[in-house]
């Protein structure tokens, strides 16, 4: 008997980043005191109409590239209609017959195997107010209403919770390196909804959607519970219905929340307040300059200068760091030792101190400087300890830093081979442990030199000069 | 009582200026004649700070032509804290938060809104009846409709309450009132006005117009509401030009059409007769007259509906108790509200309207229907251009009949429809149209129907200009 085969599409919706809302002009925040960003087109007032924010049009062009996606250049809105309270217009202004793009795609890697995930279509739309329910009374918010969303759709072409993670990951790493979207989950500016269905031959099977899931992670195991629901009822024998369910993150499992009425009638037509938008070539021109280097790309880049997969890894998880990272590579410097203070000493100022790169005095000219004070020996990993902090938390030049922390690595060899010839004659014994073999006694020794400096000479200089004085 | 509304607008304006009257005699004298007048029930709110506007006004703006004279103001136009109820229970006490476009313009150019006058309930209606607060009557004939759905502006201009008003013309509100009344009704062309706080009918065909006693009033009138609108993306950019500029201009020369179908027997005898008499007014003054043919005219009316029902079932959904507006008092849940709310606040017209075009856009039939009117009125507009490509101007009747009783029959939901046979196919074409009363004194009165092409008011304005002189009321 044959398997089942699992058949899943995904709609995602991203808040997209912009000053003001999509059809009008008051503010697209998040977190701000209830009904603060709000005007009369918001509140769907008698005699208001929607304008249109140029700048998620542009965003909107902006994924389509890098989503791979045809651009629809002959643009327009239609309207969805149906009675919410979260809904004040009782319309929805969306794209139906012409998304702003079509036919795209996202490339995964799952187990090695490369697959291109497609998406069907992606379109503008206006989020709704966010409602909270107490007791009796329902209370509206309408920052929400009017946000920019991007709403993006896969064909059914995902077979595994495996790959709907993977391409969720890829989509929400490309459209927040794209700046297009926070992609918070948490703070719902990234929601997904999963379709699934499974089926033994070429005809799909019945679907479950499975709404607004709050996070990756719950995709895949409400994915893994929805097949394997669907699995038990048809080895019972049983008929499955078309159902709209949640995952309940506590119970761990999905719920049913409606079986679908037949036929959800939105009465869509074409938008008369917005006419047609002619996207031109310099339009979508101009929206390609602002994309920056995506992940993959960047990837690639910092595998050419010779940065571990494992750093670029995690230079990449922290876009603060990779956009730092990106312009620093720009400059002829040590691109390894640069990487290292990143994600070590630079990194754990930060988490020390719960700050964000860009709340440092860092600068790719003043990283550089630092980098090369510790090529030429001036400055050795020991000392960065020593003056972090104030490196990130002042503007200082380095060598105003090491001046005041009394920093001086003794550069010149012969100050260092007098140390040396003191600590030689002084630990007589540890010289003759190191002489019959025992590696130790170097580090005993090395010990005994920084000592005897004061911290101050180059330690890999030292190292070496030490070295071929005991083998004389 | 002073008459000093009976004067022409410049005499006003120059009395103004010589300080013999003031904005607030203005003001007091247009109450009195709206108090005079009560039971035309022109108006549905009355604006209480009229006369106090009115002391606050200032120096008398001497290149002004409008500072300090009343304006009313059709009740679908929102103005800020000034209640505003599209003739509806549902917005009975609904007092806006904003000023739409026009109302800026018009506050900004000194003049004084007196009220908001009566009208169809959400402008759906040719007879004003559907109107909540009852229908206004005709000044020429108390018995008589004053038209819709601007009837309360045509009632108030026609009797003198004030000379100007503002109405809405989705598919013939201005002119077919103002034919009825024997104004001067102008819708311009679609996008030549803002229509940012306007309560939306059907948002591809309203369009705001001035209707006014006079012509010259009325294109000085359009000169101060018209502009682009950030706020209205249908809005036209357009450079700024004085609309009365050909009034002067000698008419001929001028090439004018009339199409056949306006000239058939669906139209009134006598009116067909008035017409015929300005078309050799019109001959004998140099005006080449050709009767032509024309496509699809017959159409309009059901193509209207569709676009009309359709955009409105969805412009209307917003009334629903929730933000603002009546909301039932009975109700244990929300559908219960929804359904409560606008079975009890809306009046049995706008239902009807709002069922059967939620019916044309529903499933398949937005495809069958919304789509298929959207491209037959594409070949009106067509229409329209082969004319305009010979001619200056299309003229005809604005109404088939003069304005009939106020208590016919109102049960065939039909009839309203074909009152407007004659100007829904400008609104389809979104073309400038002014009525323009030509019926002989102490008669019913009826209008010309003058039809321009795209943004070419000023032509219109030419020609009525020219017959207004020789057909003076």
């Amino acid at each position: 008997m044959s398997e089942y085969k699992a058949t899943i599409g995904i709609e995602v919706h991203v808040e997209v980043k912009s000053n003001t809302k999509l059809f009008s002009n008051s503010k697209n925040t998040y977190g701000m005191p209830t009904n603060t960003c709000v005007n009369p087109v918001d509140l769907g007032y008698p005699g208001t109409l929607p304008t249109l924010n140029k700048e998620v049009v542009r965003q909107g062009i902006k994924a389509c590239k890098v989503l791979h996606c045809d651009i629809s250049k002959v643009m327009h809105f239609d309207r969805k209609n149906y009675f919410y309270p979260d809904n004040p217009k009782n319309y929805q202004i969306t794209q139906n017959r012409t998304p702003i793009g079509r036919n795209g795609y996202i490339e995964i890697e799952v187990d090695g195997q490369k697959k291109k995930i497609e998406i069907e279509e992606m379109h503008i739309e206006e989020d709704t107010c966010k409602s909270a329910h107490r007791g009796e009374i329902s209370l509206l918010d309408f920052n929400r209403a009017g946000v920019p969303l991007i709403e993006i759709v896969t064909k059914p072409c995902i077979s595994s919770s495996a790959e709907a993670m993977k391409y969720l990951e890829k989509l929400k790493e490309t459209l927040f390196y794209a700046n297009i979207s926070d992609c918070k989950m948490e703070e719902g500016s990234m929601r997904c909804d999963a379709n699934v269905s499974i089926s033994k031959t070429d005809t799909l099977g019945v679907k479950t959607e499975i709404k607004n899931i709050g996070s990756i992670h719950n995709v895949g195991l409400s994915i893994d519970k929805e097949i394997a629901r669907h699995k038990e009822l048809l080895e019972k024998g049983e008929t499955l219905q078309v159902e709209t369910r949640r995952f309940d993150s506590k119970k761990n499992d999905t719920v049913l929340m409606r079986v679908k009425e037949t036929g959800n009638d939105y009465r869509y037509f074409p938008e008369p307040d917005i006419p047609y938008l002619y996207l031109t070539e310099e339009m979508i021109e101009e929206a390609k300059k602002e994309i920056p280097l995506l992940p993959d790309e960047l990837r690639s880049l910092y595998k050419e200068k010779g940065i571990k997969e494992s750093q670029i890894e995690k230079l990449i998880s922290n876009r603060s760091f990779s956009s730092f990272f990106t312009e620093l590579i720009k400059e002829d410097t040590d691109y390894k030792i640069a990487a290292n203070l990143l994600l070590g000493d630079i990194a754990s100022y930060l988490n020390r101190t719960r700050k964000d790169l860009g709340d440092t005095t860092i600068t790719v000219k003043r990283l550089v400087s630092l980098i090369s004070h510790l090529s030429d020996g001036s400055l050795s990993m020991n000392n960065i300890k020593d003056l972090i902090d104030t490196f990130l938390e002042e503007e200082k030049s380095v060598e105003e830093i090491m001046k005041e922390k009394n920093i001086q690595n003794i550069k010149d060899d012969s100050l260092i081979k007098d140390i040396i010839a003191r600590v030689i004659a002084n630990n007589e014994e540890s010289v003759n442990d190191y002489k019959s073999g025992h590696d130790r006694a170097l580090k005993y020794l090395m010990g005994q030199v920084m000592k005897e400096s004061k911290g101050q000479v180059n330690p890999s200089l030292a190292n070496k000069l030490l070295q071929e004085e005991l083998t004389k | 009582m002073n008459r000093y509304l009976d004067l022409s607008l410049e005499e006003i304006h120059n009395l103004l200026i010589e300080k013999t009257i003031t904005p607030v005699d203005l003001v007091k004298e247009s109450l009195a004649r709206i108090e005079e007048n009560k039971d035309l029930n022109a108006f549905i709110t009355i604006n209480e700070k009229a006369i106090e506007e009115a002391e606050s006004l200032g120096e008398v703006e001497k290149d002004n032509l409008f500072f300090g004279i009343p304006i009313a103001i059709k009740d679908n136009i929102v103005t800020k804290d000034l209640r505003t109820t599209c003739a509806s229970k549902m917005l009975e006490n609904f007092v806006p938060i904003y000023d739409a476009t026009v109302i800026a313009k018009i506050k900004a150019a000194k003049m004084i809104i007196i009220g908001k006058t009566n009208m169809d309930e959400f402008a759906m209606g040719s007879t004003s009846r559907t109107s909540y607060f009852g229908a206004p009557k005709n000044p020429f004939d108390k018995t008589l409709i004053a038209g819709g759905s601007s009837g309360g502006s045509a009632a108030c201009v026609a009797s003198n309450e004030t000379f100007l008003a503002l109405g809405s013309d989705t598919g013939g509100s201005i002119r077919q009132p103002a034919s009825y009344t024997g104004i001067v009704g102008m819708k311009p062309t679609y996008g030549r006005i803002s229509r940012y706080g306007l309560v939306a009918f059907a948002s591809s065909l309203d369009q705001i117009g001035p209707m006014t006693r006079k012509v010259y009033e009325n294109a000085s009138l359009l000169n101060v509401l018209v502009g682009e609108d950030d706020k209205d993306l249908t809005s036209a950019v357009k450079e700024k030009e004085d609309f009365r500029r050909k009034m002067k201009t000698p008419v001929t020369g001028l090439k004018v059409a009339v199409p056949n179908y306006f000239m058939s027997d669906i139209v009134s005898a006598e009116i067909r007769t008035g017409i015929k008499d300005v078309i050799k007014f019109l001959e004998e003054n140099g005006v080449t007259v050709d009767y032509v043919d024309m496509k699809y005219l017959d159409q309009a009316v059901t193509l209207y509906q569709v676009i009309a029902m359709g955009e409105a079932s969805s412009n209307l959904a917003r009334f629903d108790g929730v933000r603002y507006g009546y909301r039932s008092a009975n109700y244990e849940n929300l559908e219960e509200m929804y359904l409560k709310t606008r079975q009890e606040g809306f009046g049995r017209e706008v239902k009807r309207r709002i069922m059967v075009g939620s019916y044309l856009l529903s499933g398949a039939n937005a495809k069958v229907y919304y789509d298929k009117a959207l491209s037959i009125r594409d070949d009106i507009k067509k229409e329209f251009d082969k004319v305009f490509a010979s001619y200056d101007l299309v003229i005809g009747p604005v109404t088939t009949t003069t304005a009939y009783s106020l208590d016919s029959d109102m049960s065939d939901p039909m009839k309203s429809f074909l009152d407007d046979v004659l100007v829904i196919p400008v609104n389809m074409a979104g073309l400038p149209g002014l009525s323009l009363p030509v019926a002989k004194k102490g008669t019913k009165p009826y209008g010309l129907h003058i039809i321009g092409n795209s943004f070419d008011e000023a032509t219109i304005y030419q020609l009525a200009a020219f017959i207004e002189g020789r057909y003076q009321r």
